[in-house]
């Protein structure tokens, strides 16, 4: 079996993940993406849920081969002592770790940094917790919506005048399992340079604080506390969604002068352009402009609409349903949405990477099913011969 | 000990996503040369917030922000005698960062086409709306539309009504940031073979597609066909009554999803009758939109009368997800960013003494730090060019 070969700018670089639902596994594909070997440790015992979530079929649960494509999956029962050492021996093998379980839990399992690291001294053990795994409140957990509300993003979202509404309830496991992925390239480039491996330690709540650092800038320059804006901008107007026909939306950012001049001949209504000519005139009229422009784009179709704005330089694009995702021909060009083997003899769409680079990683396969690399992983990677291997069968320490 | 010292990277980007991608760098030992355009320097230096009576260019906290650490030069990329300055430059950095339009970097000489014959060891990212091949109806976007068009504003906030406006996220720049995450990612990657092949590369990032990749486990069961695709705006959502609740000092968030949460959440309460009018389990079994607006009103009289933090920390004790919802004079007196060293104060020559957000990772033998503040406009533009001339003697 050849499965370090997909080229990429980490190709020979292998990760071991002991990762729960989505931010650590998200971190996994990144790096699987960039072109390492990156291995699931599940079993029977120890499920992750999206393996399970309304589902039949563990092998097929949608939501897990959603975001694990390209991995390995090893069975090791974490809940005995020779699960554990077996871990300990694949680490030996391994350049990163990633885990997010609960607070507290690698160490009570013996996989903490310091056991790992006295296997494996050069590992880069990336460790992932809501608030980092020290400190008065790092015994607190919570799901995605709980990161966002407590790093400051729920309360920038929102409308007008309105309690804080907060993102879409999905948000902020990727977000975090990213600045975790970055974080394990930094530290395989320093182990390349020095020898030396590393504990990473990233809390998801910062993660979302990073993500309005201006806002918390501006909090430190003039004490100001910025609540929700709706589209709101503080440096252009209009800046918006506008409704359009049959329930869709347009997006429109007036970016300059000119781009309002643009979008004032567009509307017909030219005097608008010279009675609002400055983006301070426009935004001490933005409540105005705002219904203008609503009035003006209800009668259209978004897509339509925002082609025309493109033409003559206006910011604008339709704000997207599911629908217009998944059959958006500049997605499915680009090679973000592709195909790759179901494990059946057939192929799948997946979400591939955010990015095209040259001398790319290769992206074949699908989610592993539940042990699907256990005969690569005991055999190749760790050397045990069949026998040894089905007597971990056996004796349910690979199960 | 900084993990990227000795590398040295050109930053061609004037936009959020660009500078961004550059700090992250910087912040490791990174040496981050920021070209910024004579007079105005870059884009973001226009940017609020301001600081109060500080005018001209050092005056804006988000490039403050954005770019400590960095060097700037001032030169004209624009203007066709830069291409002296410009080619000595290239060959004497090891990545590049831009987040101008599809087009630019081939006008100014630095054809990513080309890179592979022309500068075969350069690592080379650019940051854009919708990527190098933007199809031209996409050719203007700021990050408004690029959140619209990820599908993250449609969908935001959860439960939104067809008829309320779809909504931007956080701020201004969550995709300038979330983009620029993935682009020092590719970068940090990239320069990790080259440390053995000795080989640049090309890395086209999409904001587009960062974003629409942050839903992945929703778009890919979309995608895949095991997911309903509709014009729906709660096509994102989960069930069930989890959400924000006014309390007495701001907002909490209670998320309830298992029996242990809604048995936690008995415990807080000290079992009141109203929890005994839902039957057993009732969150994962018959979680009724009627039961759901029930107890959403019996949550909400009840954390009016708390404190954010306070009821926080008794639910957290009991096993319930319960969190304030924190805004930014929260975050600057937060006990857990304090013991994780999460501000750090900068002294600025203009903006003076103020405490800074840094990163979300800790790596404890190469930390990220802040070395030196932002640069003031073309602050390295002599020594830089001097260093050039010196090696082309």
């Amino acid at each position: 079996m050849n499965l370090a070969s997909r080229g990429g700018p980490l190709q020979g670089v292998r990760v071991l993940e002991l990762t729960k639902v989505w931010a650590g596994p998200y971190a996994g594909k990144l790096l699987g993406f960039l072109g390492a070997e990156v291995i699931r440790v599940e079993s029977e015992g120890s499920l992750d849920v999206t393996r399970s979530f309304g589902v039949a079929d563990i092998n097929k649960a949608p939501g897990f081969r959603a975001v694990n494509p390209q991995k390995l999956s090893v069975q090791i029962d974490m809940k005995t002592g020779e699960g554990i050492a077996l871990i300990l021996d694949l680490l030996k093998h391994c350049d990163v770790l990633i885990e997010n379980l609960r607070p507290g839990a690698v160490k009570r399992l013996g996989l903490g940094y310091d056991a790992v690291k006295a296997v494996k001294p050069d590992i880069v053990y990336v460790s992932m917790g809501m608030y980092g795994s020290e400190g008065p409140l790092s015994y607190q957990t919570g799901y995605a919506p709980c990161f966002a509300a407590l790093g400051g993003v729920s309360a920038l979202v929102g409308r007008d005048g309105e309690p804080p509404a907060g993102m879409n309830v999905r948000y902020a496991d990727s977000t975090f399992g990213t600045a975790a992925a970055y974080a394990a390239a930094v530290a395989l480039l320093h182990r390349r340079r020095s020898g030396e491996g590393q504990f990473i330690d990233v809390s998801a709540v910062e993660c979302m604080t990073s993500m309005i650092g201006d806002a918390v800038m501006q909090h430190a320059l003039d004490g100001s506390v910025p609540g929700s804006d709706a589209n709101r901008h503080a440096d252009m107007a209009p800046h918006g969604a506008y409704p359009c026909r049959d329930g869709e939306w347009i997006s429109i950012a007036v970016s300059s002068d000119a781009a309002w001049q643009q979008l004032a001949a567009a509307m017909q209504q030219a005097d608008l352009s010279t009675r609002f000519p400055t983006l301070a005139e426009r935004k001490a009229n933005e409540a105005e402009l705002d219904r203008m422009l609503a009035a003006w784009t209800a009668g259209h179709d978004a897509a339509a609409l925002a082609e025309q704005l493109q033409q003559c330089g206006v910011a604008a694009a339709k704000s997207a349903s599911s629908v217009d995702l998944v059959s958006d021909p500049h997605l499915w060009a680009r090679g973000f949405f592709r195909e790759v083997n179901d494990g059946e003899g057939g192929s799948r769409p997946i979400v591939g990477p955010p990015w095209a680079m040259t001398r790319g990683a290769e992206i074949r396969d699908g989610a592993p099913r539940l042990g699907e690399h256990n005969a690569y992983v005991f055999g190749e990677i760790l050397g045990l011969s069949e026998d040894a291997q089905r007597e971990l069968v056996e004796r349910s320490i690979a199960r | 000990m900084s993990a990227l010292k000795g590398y040295r990277v050109l930053e061609l980007a004037d936009g959020v996503g660009g500078e961004y991608c550059g700090k992250l760098l910087a912040d490791f030992g990174a040496e981050v040369i920021k070209i910024e355009r004579p007079g105005r320097g870059s884009a973001t230096r226009d940017l609020a917030p301001f600081a109060p009576g500080v005018a001209g260019p050092e005056r804006s906290g988000l490039f403050a922000y954005l770019n400590t650490g960095k060097r700037s030069v001032t030169l004209d990329l624009d203007s066709a005698a830069s291409g002296a300055t410009l080619a000595p430059l290239l060959d004497r950095v090891d990545a590049v960062i831009d987040d101008h339009p599809a087009g630019w970097l081939a006008a100014i000489g630095l054809d990513p086409a080309q890179l592979d014959t022309r500068h075969p060891a350069l690592v080379l990212c650019t940051v854009t709306p919708f990527g190098q091949s933007a199809p031209p109806e996409r050719r203007h976007a700021e990050d408004l539309n690029v959140m619209h068009a990820s599908g993250w504003a449609y969908h935001t906030p959860s439960g939104s009504p067809p008829d309320a406006p779809p909504l931007k996220g956080a701020g201004r720049f969550m995709a300038s940031y979330e983009a620029a995450l993935d682009a020092a990612l590719c970068i940090v990657a990239a320069l990790y073979e080259r440390e053995t092949s000795g080989r640049g590369r090309f890395i086209d990032i999409s904001k587009q597609e960062v974003l629409a990749s942050r839903v992945d486990y929703v778009l890919g069961q979309m995608v895949a066909g095991d997911m309903d695709v509709s014009t729906s705006r709660t096509s994102f959502d989960l069930f069930g009554p989890a959400g924000i609740f006014a309390c007495r000092d701001g907002y909490a968030y209670i998320w309830m999803s298992a029996p242990t949460h809604w048995d936690a959440l008995r415990k807080l309460l000290g079992d009141p009758a109203w929890m005994n009018d839902f039957p057993e389990r009732w969150l994962e079994r018959a979680c009724t939109p009627e039961r759901v607006a029930q107890c959403r009103e019996h949550i909400a009289a009840w954390l009016k009368t708390q404190d954010k933090e306070e009821v926080a920390a008794q639910a957290q004790q009991l096993g319930l997800t319960l969190v304030p919802v924190n805004d930014v004079r929260d975050l600057h007196a937060s006990a857990q960013f304090a013991f994780r060293g999460y501000f750090t104060e900068v002294e600025h020559p203009q903006l003076r003494r103020a405490r800074y957000p840094t990163v979300p990772y800790r790596l404890a033998a190469t930390p990220a730090r802040i070395d030196a503040a932002a640069p003031l406009l073309g602050a390295h533009t002599d020594a830089v060019l001097a260093s050039l001339q010196e090696t082309a003697r």
